[in-house]
């Protein structure tokens, strides 16, 4: 039987419209992660209008991370009840509405409110919804396409810096906001491409629309018992109405925890290295010019990495013990930062730029997908706003943490050990308890088949990682009699 | 080569140092200023040193001291007033609205003066009516803020900031540019409607696709009753 053909099967179509849900995704993570950043380059002229100081602007960029990843349970909350797509496009509308009246702000503090709090809040609507669809439209090929989708991020940075700064020399920073927020209109495009997907009659409509006619009927008995999984997990509990909108039952679940404890103590080391490594490299008597340059080293290996390590992740070897790459990935990040003061002159430097690069691909190609493969891709929609209010305060207080033991110390050094201590901490976290949680799940699973004769039941990724195993890489047996049909039905038509 | 800022008067030592591991032995050492010769006020087995008051800025300038013996090898210290930061790139402002300069120093001037260029000529900006138009700011000590307000398309040109300080003044230039609001929305619009031109094909190719697929439906349906 042709691969091809296991699209039809009842589960995600891991292709066809699947990879223009991957550009999708591509252009909305990009916006939501780099915008905040290539903002950076209005900043002193802005300062300079208003007559602030450089606090008070760096305010603008925290209002809108507290905002992007803040915002994260109400997009979450919303995309459970309308779907990802309505969702992205108001992100986008709101977005490029922040912007074009930023245009026209005459104080700093409705300067806070366009860009901090409208725009930031259309980003957070346009971050959760792309990840989730991903989860929507890929099962086998997730990694890949969370790795694409995610290199939006440092593609979109290298291609705003430069731009942002033409826009700037040519319409000033009121002229260049105007544009920009026709720019972030691009996000309803992105949004315009999540065609909604899911158990029952969206799943059968793609099917319908993509190839012939197969087990039109069948399938949607076999969508049945996935339907009634879902209302029984609502009605397991007492918040039944709360719980519909975001899942609050994710607390007891072991691998959520753990993945929470552990991204929150990763988040305070991540991005602190990234918003010091310039200054460092000044620091160190590097010239400015070149220093830039170890940003864009930085970038280009985050490009490269990002879709490599989806492959990688996806890879038979890799995927069933996901968790442990990622653990990997966070420590190796850490061992860079605490390599990085032996660093001392610039060959030093751009060799650690680029291992930086490489470990910051990995662990954000991997970020979003692990969650998935703990948490399963009904609950991912809940799992993921929570996760970003609590990661929220981490992010926010890392680079300012960083920034007193620089300030303290007067020594980078201090800051760089930091980081790489609380990464290796969490890689190692990390890395002990998903052992715990793979050998639990084993546990269960063999329990449960010792309770369950039924082995056609329809699965989450939650359970048995050896039988999943076997099934992302041969197609276990409940998809088999579908396929035959399907193939019996293609013959019937060919006939006509 | 070394550069010196000096604001107010003061006395100065420069010190000529030669390296142990140089080839030079027992140089003559001369320090010059042009073409005038200074007489060192000190002297050690490898350093030269002169000592100056600078008291006006007349005084400034380049001082070199000459090593002479089988090479000649030379260093120059240049004395002048403190530059003052200006702005390279032409500040883009929009009609109607306000256009901000700021002159930042890292010394104390006692005295801050903005010009307009008019031609080759510099017109001093309180000599110009009406006086609402300009707005000077002094921040701080070190810092000069000029904003003009009500801005109109004859506001474009080049202005001058100058610094006094006791040994002299110092200039910075920035050039202002005004701009029409038409000039950015024309890539605006063009946005905008690559946006929707976007968003319309998607959604069109979606509702045909659905389509195509609803016509095989029923294609199907009279295979089955076949």
């Amino acid at each position: 039987p042709a691969p091809a053909e296991a699209g039809r099967a009842p589960g995600p179509p891991d292709g066809g419209w699947g990879w223009g849900v991957v550009f999708g995704a591509f252009v909305s993570i990009g916006f939501a992660y780099a915008f905040p950043k290539g903002l950076a380059i209005f900043f002193k002229e802005i300062q300079d209008f208003f007559g602030t100081s450089y606090s008070e602007i760096a305010w603008v960029s925290s209002i809108m991370l507290a905002t992007t990843y803040g915002a994260g349970p109400i997009s979450s909350i919303l995309v459970n009840r309308y779907g990802s797509r309505p969702v992205v496009m108001f992100g986008g509308l709101l977005c490029g509405v922040g912007m074009i009246s930023a245009a026209f702000c005459t104080s700093i503090l409705q300067l806070y409110i366009c860009v901090g709090f409208i725009t930031g809040f259309g980003l957070a609507l346009n971050l959760q919804p792309s990840v989730i669809i991903i989860g929507k439209y890929f099962l086998k090929r997730r990694p890949i396409a969370n790795g694409l989708a995610m290199a939006g991020s440092p593609v979109m940075l290298c291609t705003l810096a430069p731009l942002n700064q033409f826009l700037f020399d040519n319409f000033g920073w009121r002229g260049s906001f105007l544009i920009l927020g026709a720019i972030l209109l691009n996000c309803c495009v992105a949004g315009a491409l999540f065609r909604p997907i899911g158990a029952g009659t969206a799943l059968v409509k793609t099917q319908v629309t993509e190839e012939g006619k197969d087990a039109l009927k069948g399938k949607i008995t076999e969508d049945g018992p996935m339907e009634n999984k879902t209302e029984e997990e609502g009605e397991k509990d007492c918040f039944e109405k709360v719980n519909q909108y975001l899942d609050f039952s994710l607390f007891k679940h072991r691998g959520f925890l753990i993945y929470l404890i552990g991204n929150v103590l990763m988040f305070l080391g991540f991005f602190a290295p990234i918003v010091f490594l310039a200054p460092y490299a000044k620091h160190t008597g590097i010239d400015e010019y070149s220093a830039a340059f170890l940003l864009s080293i930085l970038a280009i290996v985050d490009m490269v990495a990002r879709p490599t390590t989806g492959i990688v992740a996806n890879s038979k070897w890799v995927r069933p013990r996901i968790q442990y790459f990622f653990s990997f990935a966070i420590a190796f990040n850490g061992a860079c930062h605490l390599l990085c003061p032996l660093a001392s002159s610039y060959t030093g430097l751009v060799v650690y730029s680029s291992f930086f690069g490489l470990a910051f691909g990995m662990v954000c190609a991997m970020l979003f997908e692990t969650l998935m493969d703990l948490v399963g891709a009904a609950r991912f929609t809940s799992a993921v706003g929570l996760v970003t209010i609590a990661e929220c305060c981490t992010i926010l207080l890392g680079p300012p943490i960083g920034g007193i033991l620089i300030d303290t110390f007067g020594d980078y050094k201090y800051m760089f050990i930091k980081c790489g201590a609380v990464m290796v901490l969490a890689g190692t976290f990390l890395f002990i308890m998903n052992y715990y949680n793979y050998r639990m799940l084993a546990k269960e699973e063999k329990e449960r088949k010792k309770k369950e004769e039924d082995p056609k039941s329809v699965r989450t990724e939650n359970e048995g990682k050896k039988n999943w195993n076997k099934d992302s890489i041969e197609d276990g047996p409940e998809l088999e009699p579908l396929r035959e049909k399907g193939e019996e039905l293609k013959k019937e038509m060919n006939g006509t | 080569e070394k550069n010196i800022s000096l604001a107010s008067p003061a006395k100065i030592e420069l010190t000529c140092k030669l390296d142990e591991n140089s080839n030079l032995k027992n140089p003559q050492v001369t320090w010059k200023r042009g073409s005038e010769t200074i007489s060192h006020t000190s002297k050690t087995q490898n350093s030269w040193t002169i000592q100056l008051t600078i008291s006006k800025s007349s005084e400034m300038g380049s001082y070199t001291c000459i090593l002479k013996a089988e090479k000649e090898v030379s260093a120059t210290f240049n004395l002048h007033v403190p530059k003052i930061d200006g702005r390279e790139k032409p500040i883009i402002a929009y009609e109607g609205d306000i256009a901000v300069m700021v002159c930042k120093t890292e010394y104390n001037p006692w005295a801050w003066t903005w010009y307009m260029a008019n031609g080759t000529e510099l017109v001093p900006i309180d000599k110009i009516l009406p006086m609402d138009k300009f707005k000077i700011k002094r921040p701080s000590i070190s810092v000069n803020r000029l904003e003009i307000l009500k801005l109109t398309r004859e506001d474009c040109g080049v202005y001058w900031c100058e610094a006094a300080f006791e040994l002299g003044g110092s200039k910075a230039r920035f050039e202002l540019r005004v701009l029409s609001i038409v000039a950015p929305l024309k890539p605006f619009i063009a946005i905008v409607a690559e946006v929707a031109i976007f968003v319309t094909t998607i959604v069109l190719y979606e509702v045909y696709s659905k389509r195509k697929a609803k016509g095989g439906e029923k294609e199907f349906d009279q295979i089955e009753q076949l």
